[in-house]
């Protein structure tokens, strides 16, 4: 599953650390979501779709494969 | 409980009390092998040490041991357990019918373990599936299961 989460955090100049003390997870959690090695919780999923202004479908394409997984 | 020790002692503490506790055995069996207890006691000590620097480090080890694990990081936990868990049955399995082959006296440890494990399997499955099944509405009493929507 593909997301915009790198293409988002990056158009607003944040690093993957300060993203992750946002919303309330580790370093490693935003790198392993943002790679599609995992794939959030429904919660999360709002709280990364809703810190981006963006809806959750629009954050998280279900149709295309992360480049490189 | 845990809740009023601070998340970053809580593994320190979990493992210092099994380290007293397992030294307090060995004091307490005695005899020319009293000063095991003593040596317990130094690994516990080196173990709660590495368990709370581990605690504040930056990977995903050191938010498990520093009690401030995610989803992702809780998950990992959960299936390595499972897995562990698994290994344990299988291993029981294996140490109790090699047991009764050979006619062994020393099968019944294994048939404990094998117990405990297949015991919190269905206790998982009471606590963690079919309780939380819920009833279903009204409006579904009486029909039958339709496949999802694909």
């Amino acid at each position: 599953m593909r997301n915009e989460i790198r293409e988002q955090r990056r158009q607003r100049g944040l690093s993957q650390a300060e993203l992750a003390a946002a919303l309330g997870v580790s370093r490693q959690t935003v790198i392993s979501i943002e790679s599609g090695r995992y794939l959030p919780s429904l919660p999360l999923a709002f709280t990364i779709a809703r810190f981006f202004g963006l809806t959750v479908d629009k954050m998280f394409d279900p149709d295309e494969e992360e480049a490189g997984t | 409980m845990m809740t009023f020790i601070p998340p970053r002692l809580r593994k320190p503490a979990w493992t210092a009390l099994a380290g007293l506790l397992f030294a307090g055995a060995w004091l307490v069996h005695g005899g020319h092998l009293w000063w095991v207890s003593i040596m317990a006691v130094i690994a516990t000590a080196a173990s709660v040490a590495r368990v709370y620097r581990l605690g504040g480090q930056d990977t995903d080890e050191g938010a498990r041991a520093g009690s401030r694990a995610d989803e992702r990081q809780q998950l990992v936990s959960v299936r390595s357990r499972a897995l562990a868990c698994n290994l344990a049955a299988v291993a029981s399995f294996i140490g109790l019918t090699a047991a009764i082959a050979v006619r062994a006296a020393w099968g019944w440890p294994f048939l404990v373990i094998l117990l405990i494990t297949g015991f919190g399997y269905l206790l998982g499955l009471g606590n963690y599936g079919v309780a939380e099944e819920g009833t279903p509405d009204e409006a579904d009493t009486g029909r039958q299961a339709r496949p999802p929507v694909s």
